[in-house]
């Protein structure tokens, strides 16, 4: 592991480190960008190798220059962003200086986050089909490739399918399948599974595993720690600049730079080093096997199934809460389905009440969205009915709902329009013709609740995404809802826009506003939420305690969900612990 | 909702040569456009008619059905309004309903309706790649044929994020259908500007993934699909060419007309 700053003075190549850069697949030498736009660079001098077949993992918080060093790698910087590029880009020993993007394409495959961006043809084989067209390969070896190219993906068979019938991890599958289908000795992933259910994330993060087997130089461009284990190496990104890397047992036992960079550090590392067990875990096994080691006295391990109830532990408070009189949600034998389609939801009964925090999960595609939209109105019942505070909602006003439940929509940027920060804020209040001293009261509160008061005369478009994130909140809060529903809140936030997040939604429900989350991942559900509503094909799989329903390996396997690895590490010890916190607590308590 | 029309069935319309598909509905509309008597029509919408249940492509026009109802039934009234011949049936207010209107009117609902109904079996039987290679060997360059395939695949696209931002504001009170005609088109500039700057970010991500995968790196790409001109192409050209003669000769000789000349 080494720790660095820039290489110096590097900005010219001597033949001797031209004969240093051939033994590396992508080497960058002194690189660095600044957008035409920027204030401050977004890769500073940066000097970085990757050797034939290696993987590597870069890391770093939104803005740190992940993307843009990833965009490097094929010349969309500098020939499609705009601004200034210095320093030399290699790859296979070769300089990509004057290339075209399109000329790199088979030497470096790209696979972006977005994976609705990247598919353009109607059925699979076309799409794996579309790169090699590009290039001008004749259509014998286009039709050899192909096979092997949805193999190396797991989707041989899935030819004649239409890339929209897909779901996102196999979308995901695709794009790499059509990169894999030009042969390029490098391959770029860039977030690759930010918008995938668990499921699909394991499903890429499995494959791109299988591509490390075969041999290909690998980029792999993430803010969990936790995935990028199998990396032989990591790469930490700060503001433009490489401020350390090293194999992946060093640096992810480095934890508070990890997340002073904005990177989720590992659990079992938090565990481990919270404990003062000064050691790496690279998986479970390990981390239990370490952590018995420090601690004897620990009884022998637990792979029970279901954990006892007393072990999982119960939420009183929840059960209370959604046992009271008077719920501020009410929803009775809901069914919905869209014109002359399946069912979509089926049966759904559910109390929410005041003060709740409930997390609803299940896999894309199984009805969570459709369900929190009845809620607020966006969709009606086929049958059955939503009451909100005892009365039916078909009944209600538009700002006799929005008094009751704001909904917060998964991309910010599908509301966000005023030309100032105060402006989105006070649109919802204008809406409902509140007198301009009010307006004005609440902007106030709620800017000053999302941390956002000293940008109010700030054009919206220049936030980041994690304060236009909040911006989102801050202008439904406006209204003052006593339910807020937040779709994926977390989305394309780094870790500590995520915890900023969270602290902000858990603070609000603090003041007695119930929360309502739809989410893919796992710990913000074990860390803030208190009741779990599992969806699985339109009906109601579940609805109890966190605990509970993560001590439970039935309930678990059919969510297609995961519990995080500090409640997994906590159940062989014969505990269900919420979070990395917890457990490093309750071991202390062994002790 | 699925974003294409394209439904896959082993039928030898699917099969037809790109470009004879491409021919086949700039014959469709040649037809339709030279005449305007409804009793001329039928026979096309019949033709139609078979094609989609020889096709399959019914779910598709199941899925449109209110909008070709939808279509005949308004043009038929408006044309009732402004065409005002021949002796009225019945005395109704604004509405004109004579044998002449009416047989007018129809005629023009049944015109639209044929359009629309060439594109929906066009789009059935016809993958966007083919449309594209089917431009391309009428002449038309790759980039141009291209950008049609990506029309397809962004429309829906949109108009999902639209729906998606109509849904966010009305959640935050905002009414769209406040005041007059000027007031009411000023009052979607809150749905405007994120589907705009959505489109613009998506087009942007878009360009980046395409040229990534080499789009740009050859004028005129080879091409995965193989297209052989078989004798079926050779016979569905003569039955077209043979159509657009007919509906030409109806058309000059005046039969196909309202009142024949």
């Amino acid at each position: 592991m080494s720790d660095r700053s820039p290489a110096p003075g590097a900005a010219g190549v001597s033949p001797r480190d031209v004969s240093v850069a051939d033994a590396h697949a992508v080497a960058l030498e002194a690189v660095s960008f600044t957008y035409t736009d920027g204030e401050r660079p977004a890769l500073s001098r940066v000097r970085f190798e990757v050797a034939a077949g290696e993987m590597v993992g870069v890391m770093g918080a939104s803005g740190a220059g992940k993307s843009t060093l990833a965009k490097c790698l094929n010349r969309i910087v500098p020939e499609f962003e705009g601004g200034a590029f210095a320093g030399v880009v290699r790859i296979g020993g070769r300089s990509l200086d004057g290339a075209r993007v399109c000329e790199v394409a088979p030497r470096v495959g790209m696979v972006f986050q977005d994976f609705e961006a990247q598919l353009f043809s109607t059925n699979v084989a076309h799409e794996v089909a579309f790169a090699m067209e590009q290039v001008g390969m004749e259509r014998e070896e286009m039709v050899r490739r192909i096979r092997p190219a949805l193999e190396a993906v797991g989707l041989a068979g899935f030819e004649h399918r239409d890339p929209t019938s897909l779901s996102g991890g196999e979308k995901q599958r695709l794009a790499i399948a059509s990169v894999l289908a030009l042969r390029p000795a490098v391959i770029v992933l860039d977030e690759p599974t930010t918008d995938l259910d668990p499921e699909g994330k394991a499903e890429v993060f499995a494959l791109i595993r299988a591509l490390r087997e075969q041999g290909l130089s690998l980029i792999v461009i993430e803010h969990e720690a936790e995935v990028l284990r199998s990396a032989d190496r990591l790469v930490l990104l700060r503001e433009g600049e490489i401020i350390a890397e090293g194999a992946p047992h060093d640096l992810m036992t480095r934890i508070e730079l990890l997340e002073e960079c904005g990177v989720h550090p590992p659990d079992l590392n938090r565990v481990l080093a919270k404990s003062g067990i000064a050691a790496h875990a690279a998986n479970v096994d390990e981390a239990e096997a370490l952590i018995r080691r420090a601690l004897p006295q620990l009884g022998a391990s637990i792979h029970s199934s279901h954990l006892s109830r007393a072990a999982a532990g119960t939420s009183p408070q929840d059960a209370a809460a959604a046992d009271g009189a008077h719920p501020l949600v009410e929803v009775r034998a809901l069914k919905f389905n869209y014109p002359d389609g399946p069912p979509v939801l089926d049966s759904i009964d559910l109390r929410i009440a005041s003060g709740e925090f409930v997390a609803i999960i299940g896999q894309n595609g199984s009805g969570k969205t459709t369900l929190a939209k009845h809620l607020v109105g966006l969709l009606r019942p086929t049958a059955g009915a939503v009451m909100l505070n005892g009365r039916d909602r078909a009944t209600m006003r538009p700002a006799e709902t929005a008094a009751e439940v704001g909904y917060v929509f998964q991309n910010p940027d599908h509301q966000i329009f005023a030309a100032t920060v105060e402006d989105e804020v006070a649109f919802g209040p204008r809406n409902f013709n509140l007198a301009p001293g009010e307006i004005q009261r609440r902007c106030d509160e709620v800017l000053r609740a999302v941390g956002l008061q000293d940008a109010r005369a700030l054009d919206p478009f220049l936030l980041s995404k994690g304060e236009r994130q909040r911006l989102a909140v801050a202008s439904v809060l406006a209204l003052r809802p006593r339910l807020l529903i937040l779709d994926e809140p977390t989305t394309g936030l780094d870790y500590r826009e995520q915890r900023r997040m969270m602290a902000l939604v858990t603070e609000l429900n603090r003041d007695e506003i119930a929360i309502v989350m739809i989410t893919h991942t796992p710990w913000l559900v074990a860390e803030y939420a208190r009741r779990v509503v599992l969806i699985r094909g339109g009906r109601k799989l579940y609805d109890g305690g966190v605990r509970e329903f993560l001590a439970s390996d039935e309930l678990l396997a059919s969510s297609s969900f995961r519990a995080p690895e500090a409640t997994e590490l906590s159940r062989r010890f014969g505990t269900v612990a919420l979070g990395p916190d917890e457990l490093a607590a309750w071991l202390a308590g062994q002790r | 909702m699925p974003i294409f029309l394209y439904i896959e069935r082993a039928t030898f319309i699917h099969r037809l040569h790109p470009t004879v598909k491409v021919f086949a509905l700039f014959v469709m509309f040649w037809s339709v456009y030279w005449v305007d008597h409804p009793l001329a029509l039928l026979p096309l919408g019949l033709v139609m008619l078979a094609l989609a249940e020889f096709t399959g492509a019914w779910p598709n026009f199941y899925r449109l059905r209110w909008l070709f109802i939808l279509v005949i039934l308004s043009t038929t009234l408006a044309w009732m309004v402004f065409y005002r011949k021949g002796p009225a049936l019945i005395n109704l207010p604004l509405i004109h309903l004579s044998r002449a209107s009416l047989v007018f009117g129809l005629g023009r609902g049944l015109k639209l309706a044929e359009l629309l109904a060439t594109s929906v079996l066009f789009l059935s039987t016809t993958k966007v790649e083919e449309f594209t290679a089917g431009l391309a060997r009428l002449g038309v360059p790759y980039r141009v044929g291209f950008a049609i395939t990506l029309a397809f695949r962004l429309v829906p696209l949109f108009i999902d994020s639209a729906l998606t931002v109509v849904q966010a504001q009305n959640l935050r009170g905002y009414d769209f259908n406040r005041g007059g005609p000027l007031e009411r088109v000023k009052r979607y500039v809150p749905v405007l500007i994120p589907v705009f700057m959505g489109a613009l970010r998506k087009a942007n991500s878009m360009a980046m993934a395409l040229e990534a995968r080499g789009f740009g790196m050859s004028r005129q790409p080879t091409s995965f699909i193989d297209y052989p001109v078989e004798a079926s192409d050779i016979a569905a050209t003569a039955a077209l060419l043979a159509l657009g003669a007919v509906y030409f000769t109806i058309y000059y000789t005046g039969y196909g007309a309202i009142s024949p000349k």
